[in-house]
């Protein structure tokens, strides 16, 4: 094929591409961009050392440190939590699956090596904080984008990034959030920053991504930073050790392994 | 006796000494533990320093745990004890654990239903912490893994029995007899040989719509029968002399256990039949006081999160079937229990209230404290123990209501 005869193709095919591109730039809705981000791979299971630094408005700082694991399964995803730090809580254990299906609950066990027994807990609080830091449950992931109505705002740059920016409002006029508004990174579907306004549309909190990148293909979040403007409050969160793909067990998501430990 | 404390205290030493350089983890705590009595001369309840130290280690299939501890008291020798000292080999589908171990069974919290493999500690009633109520036995326990099933095998080669308080103890049960009574205690131990062996058998399943476990034991009575004999005086038709022998006896039991949620509810149930109980009883045709029955022990519990606040409940039933009047315990003993709980500053302040209520006799214990984690690992608790009623077995202590604090570091 000559140069020439390339460069007609080519044309041809932005010809054809170009329109088709536009429109699907023009037609996505923050339904979709929200669901990119809820549905973004990041691999069939993954292992890592988590850290949270809570730190108060005078400046003190407590850590708390967790071996997690993670799988993904035909229709849920099961995640093992071991506490590691503070020294009080070592050996406890936490295990979270959630399901695919809309409608059904996660259900959750807690194993306290002071009881040595499995108890099941009820998942029906998402929005209670995750271990005292200022992420709640629904902050980490677990909340389903059809929870909210959303709305592409505009599109802007992020600190050199083109961002979505969209706003969320929960169809629950209960929930403890009223809305919040996330910058999306187009190309990466990894929300940025979001910020989170309370029941009387006050500003509450605000997320910040700090660190991501890209392992074995896919964005991984290593370190953001959770700042409650009303109290003063951070919490940050770093992920270490991270190992994608491993082919972690399905049995390391059961009880055995819960009263185990790592 | 001194000599062999401090030899295990040096022992102690020189291995959290080594731990640093090497590869067993060695965790636990030191605790001051000290409680004054409401009575008008404001008694200690109890002065008592802890250090607790859990040695483990694991490679590849194999593991061990040591649990040493020592409770020092100032007016007492110091008491080193074994918590728990054993053995874990892990197969692909099978975990054998050998030696001194807890083992805790059931779904219910702070009741004894199907939860009965290791004996309890009640030298101070049930005030302790309940990882320091059970006993470990010497166990040799087999689990047997497929997918979320599990069948446990229990086998205790020597009986534990309940360690009750001591004579001088404010948790001594008061007995209340018409002349003091002379204690025979010849029959009360339970012989050390393979055929008085305690089994102990479970199947739990953990799976999305319920957690359940059905077990079954052949077992000791943890808590002997008080078997008594009156010997009357056939000149004045009076009690002469009372015989009193303690014993073990065999016990069998079924029983089971579920927990599962309905939207933001966890409801728990849990229930054991228990054959062939000895009971004391007032019949006079019955020579040794006591009578043989079966009797059922249940649970049905439920817990949720209002308001932020954690809020668990429990009714418990224990029914003596084919009951006789004159048996000493009620046909019915009814107790409920009742735990709020909330956390506040990130959950380093927490607020607590437990207590069992007991239907019968209309009596509590009931437990409030609070807990605060001045840094991370480091907990403050102060709380208090309030006994209600006269009698029963919470109001019996009505004289021992107690305020009391805690300071515990983790390590």
């Amino acid at each position: 094929m000559t140069t020439i005869k390339k460069i007609q193709i080519l044309i041809v095919v932005m010809i054809v591409a170009l329109p088709v591109y536009s429109f699907a730039q023009e037609k996505i809705t923050g339904l979709q961009i929200i669901e990119n981000v809820y549905n973004r791979q990041t691999g069939n299971d993954m292992q890592s050392d988590l850290t949270m630094s809570l730190t108060n408005s005078r400046g003190d700082e407590r850590v708390r440190e967790i071996k997690q694991f993670i799988k993904e399964f035909d229709e849920s995803e099961k995640k093992i939590m071991f506490f590691v730090l503070p020294a009080d809580v070592r050996n406890t254990s936490f295990m979270n699956w959630s399901y695919d299906e809309v409608d059904k609950d996660d259900d959750q066990w807690i194993y306290l090596p002071a009881l040595k027994k499995v108890k099941r807990i009820s998942s029906d609080s998402k929005s209670d904080y995750f271990m005292g830091s200022d992420f709640t449950y629904d902050d980490l992931g677990d909340r389903k984008p059809t929870q909210d109505n959303h709305k592409l705002l505009r599109e802007e740059k992020v600190d050199g990034e083109d961002c979505f920016v969209v706003e969320s409002i929960p169809k629950d006029e209960e929930y403890m959030y009223s809305r919040t508004v996330s910058w999306i990174i187009k190309d990466k579907w990894i929300g940025m920053k979001k910020e989170f306004y309370d029941e009387d549309e006050e500003h509450l909190k605000t997320l910040i991504v700090k660190k991501y990148e890209k392992i074995k293909d896919y964005w991984i979040i290593l370190h953001s930073q959770m700042h409650n403007v009303q109290k003063d409050h951070t919490t940050d969160m770093e992920l270490e050790n991270v190992i994608i793909d491993s082919g972690i067990p399905d049995r390391k998501f059961t009880e055995r392994i819960m009263k185990r430990g790592l | 006796m001194k000599r062999i404390i401090l030899e295990g205290i040096i022992i102690l030493l020189f291995i959290v000494s080594y731990s640093s350089a090497q590869s067993p983890s060695f965790t636990g705590y030191v605790r001051n533990y000290t409680g004054v009595l409401l009575n008008g001369e404001n008694d200690y309840a109890i002065i008592q320093n802890t250090f607790n130290l859990n040695i483990e280690d694991s490679k590849d299939m194999v593991a061990f745990k040591v649990n040493p501890y020592i409770y020092q008291y100032p007016d007492k020798e110091l008491n080193l004890y074994l918590r728990e000292a054993y053995l874990d080999i892990y197969f692909n589908a099978v975990d054998l654990r050998i030696g001194k171990q807890q083992i805790i069974w059931g779904k219910a919290d702070g009741v004894f239903i199907t939860d009965i493999v290791s004996p309890k500690d009640l030298s101070e009633f049930l005030l302790r912490d309940f990882d320091e109520i059970r006993i470990g036995i010497t166990a040799l326990k087999a689990d047997y893994y497929l997918g979320n099933n599990t069948f446990e095998f229990v086998w205790i080669p020597k009986f534990t029995a309940t360690k009750m308080p001591v004579d001088s103890s404010i948790w001594c049960p008061k007995l209340d007899f018409p002349i003091k009574p002379i204690f025979d205690y010849s029959q009360k131990e339970v012989g050390n040989s393979l055929k008085n062996s305690e089994y102990f058998a479970k199947y739990s399943v953990l799976s999305s719509a319920v957690d359940f476990e059905i077990m079954a034991g052949y077992m000791w009575d943890d808590d002997p029968t008080m078997h008594i004999e009156k010997i009357i005086d056939s000149s004045t038709s009076k009690l002469d002399s009372l015989f009193i022998t303690p014993k073990h006896h065999r016990l069998g039991l079924v029983g089971g256990s579920f927990s599962t949620t309905l939207g933001s509810f966890v409801l728990r149930g849990e229930g054991a039949y228990y054959s062939n109980k000895y009971f004391n009883s007032e019949n006079p045709t019955l020579s040794d006081g006591t009578a043989e029955k079966n009797y059922l022990h249940y649970l049905v519990g439920v817990g949720c999160t209002l308001w932020d606040i954690n809020i668990n409940g429990q009714f418990i039933q224990q029914a003596i079937l084919d009951y006789d009047e004159q048996i000493v315990n009620d046909k019915f003993d009814n107790t409920l229990t009742f735990l709020v709980s909330k956390d506040y500053l990130r959950e380093t302040l927490r607020l607590e209230l437990f207590s069992y209520i007991g239907l019968n006799n209309s009596d509590a214990l009931i437990r409030p404290k609070i807990t605060y984690d001045l840094v991370d690992g480091f907990e403050l608790l102060s709380g208090a123990n309030i006994f209600v009623g006269n009698e029963g077995n919470f109001g019996r202590y009505d004289n021992n209501d107690m305020i009391y604090t805690k300071i515990k570091y983790s390590y």
